[in-house]
């Protein structure tokens, strides 16, 4: 009987074998069929043979899965879909990764609200970094200018424009928080986001239908959404990017801080962090006892916002 | 030429409808973070520690660094130098014995120098922090003399808790990299030592208000 199963499995091995590329070429003669109808139905007919690979890309990358379901091959192709159609559509070179998390790797981040200052670099360099809509003016990062005794953002002013810092207020950046027990990712009914296991909340944009229920549901108002097709200037466009990062984003999708992911899995700093001139911003390994952020939570005086909520945030206020 | 494998993709469709109704496969990890308690718990546990000098994509340091001069949290760190900085190092080249010429009088004498440092009248002087004979180095208030790549030491005199927070990551700034080798700002990569405090100025951006 064990022969046997051996001798029908060979058998199929060899049909398989046999089939491959007739199968193939069927499959693709269908795909370019399908691609050229759709490409037609866009364009108003008369597709080019450019136009015909754009669109059976399209077509692959709407079939594709969620990012978590992938192999990692299916992870590389479709970021190789994805750095081809940068190509075809906004004829731009870019380099796309899918770097996986370093194992042993919890990353946090503290804020001294003794030393912001409230220059905003930190705002800057991330919309920068993270290819941000610049239409809208979206952000990740907000700073609020607080009035002394109150740690509560919502008595801020978020939205200063004048000298800084002003005497007698100081300054506290608010940004996703990524919270261990984080609501958003409860309340994702598509589980479009999630945490990885380096501890970063991140969003698969492609399966993200736009529902905006982690919006409501995140109590720091660290989710952002497109509600227009996101605008980055030709030659302001950061190129180096990551498929859960700062890829570019589309219309009707959520997205949010992911510490960096396109940096930060390569260990360099979060950009906030790297542009801060006051060093107020402290990034690092939880899990490290030698890290910044450790001697942080050892060494000074420490809050979370809302703790109460349960949340259990990974970014933590502290002063000298 | 371009490879386009639709198979994949008719397969995956295939798959997803398959799998809708089977998410609940994530539910765990998904909901509840990682699982295995809060962050605190997790950091008390952690049992091992990624070796951050293992990541090889952060050791690619163009500035020139020094070792520091005393123990960090984890055995020796590197400081940005700061010679290199210093656009008129050496100073003896011109603080020797040689007449020097007066046309350029204004620049020899460091009058762009404005001296805000210290509280109230008790300004300091240029020789409490420099060398009065020598002028290649900085000295301490115990008389040792004490390198520019090496002000910490000399600052860390009155600034001892600011120091202690910059030696445990607290004060200051690591450089670019959060793994890889632990090379951070010197106290002069960000405080002019002349005039330490920083400058009021107009933020990089704003922010348009809040939708409620």
């Amino acid at each position: 009987m064990g022969s046997g199963n051996k001798k029908k499995e060979q058998m199929k091995k060899d049909n398989m074998l046999a089939g491959k590329t007739t199968r193939r070429d069927f499959m693709k003669n269908i795909s370019i069929a399908a691609a050229a109808g759709s490409a037609g139905l866009v364009t108003g007919g008369c597709a080019g043979s450019a136009t015909s690979e754009e669109a059976a890309l399209k077509w692959e990358e709407y079939f594709k899965k969620n990012y978590r379901l992938m192999t990692p091959e299916e992870k590389d192709e479709t970021v190789a879909r994805l750095v081809r159609l940068a190509k075809l559509q906004d004829n731009r070179d870019i380099q796309m990764s899918d770097q996986e998390p370093h194992e042993n790797v919890l990353f946090g981040y503290a804020f001294n609200i003794s030393r912001c200052k409230g220059y905003m670099d930190c705002v800057e360099a991330c919309v920068q970094e993270n290819n941000l809509d610049r239409n809208s003016k979206t952000q990740y990062i907000r700073i609020f200018e607080m009035d002394p005794g109150k740690l509560d953002p919502t008595t801020g002013d978020g939205k200063f424009h004048h000298e800084v810092p002003v005497e007698g207020k100081f300054y506290m950046g608010v940004q996703c928080f990524h919270c261990e027990n984080a609501p958003c990712i409860k309340a994702c009914p598509t589980k479009a986001t999630w945490m990885e296991p380096d501890g970063i909340v991140v969003v698969d944009y492609d399966w993200c239908i736009g529902c905006r229920y982690c919006l409501a549901a995140c109590p720091y108002w660290g989710r952002r959404f497109n509600w227009g097709d996101p605008h980055v200037p030709h030659d302001e466009v950061n190129v180096d990017q990551h498929y859960l990062g700062n890829r570019m984003r589309m219309k009707g999708v959520m997205e949010k801080c992911t510490f960096c992911v396109q940096r930060t899995r390569k260990g360099k700093l979060p950009a906030c962090a790297n542009a801060c001139p006051t060093g107020s911003r402290v990034f690092g390994n939880l899990l490290d006892p030698n890290s910044e952020i450790r001697f942080v939570l050892a060494n000074k005086k420490v809050f979370r916002f809302k703790e109460e909520l349960g949340t259990d945030p990974k970014f933590w206020y502290f002063m000298d | 030429m371009k490879k386009i494998i639709l198979s994949s993709s008719l397969f995956s469709l295939v798959l997803g409808i398959m799998l809708l109704p089977g998410q609940c496969v994530w539910a765990g990890q998904g909901a509840a973070g990682h699982g295995a308690g809060s962050v605190l718990e997790m950091i008390k546990d952690a049992q091992h520690s990624l070796d951050p000098m293992r990541v090889e994509s952060a050791h690619q340091l163009s500035m020139k660094t020094v070792d520091a001069q005393m123990p960090g949290p984890d055995g020796t760190f590197k400081v940005l130098a700061r010679k290199d900085q210093i656009t008129r190092y050496r100073c003896s080249v011109c603080h020797n014995d040689k007449p020097v010429q007066v046309q350029n009088g204004a620049l020899y004498t460091h009058s762009d120098i404005v001296i805000n440092h210290g509280k109230g009248e008790n300004k300091l002087a240029c020789v409490d922090c420099h060398d009065n004979k020598d002028r290649d180095s900085l000295v301490d208030k115990q008389g040792r003399k004490i390198d520019y790549d090496h002000s910490y030491q000399l600052c860390g005199q009155c600034h001892f808790r600011q120091k202690r927070d910059w030696v445990g990551g607290a004060h200051g700034k690591r450089e670019a990299y959060w793994a890889g080798e632990r090379v951070v700002n010197n106290c002069t990569s960000c405080h002019n030592p002349h005039s330490p405090a920083f400058k009021t100025k107009m933020p990089e951006t704003y922010s348009l208000p809040l939708d409620e």
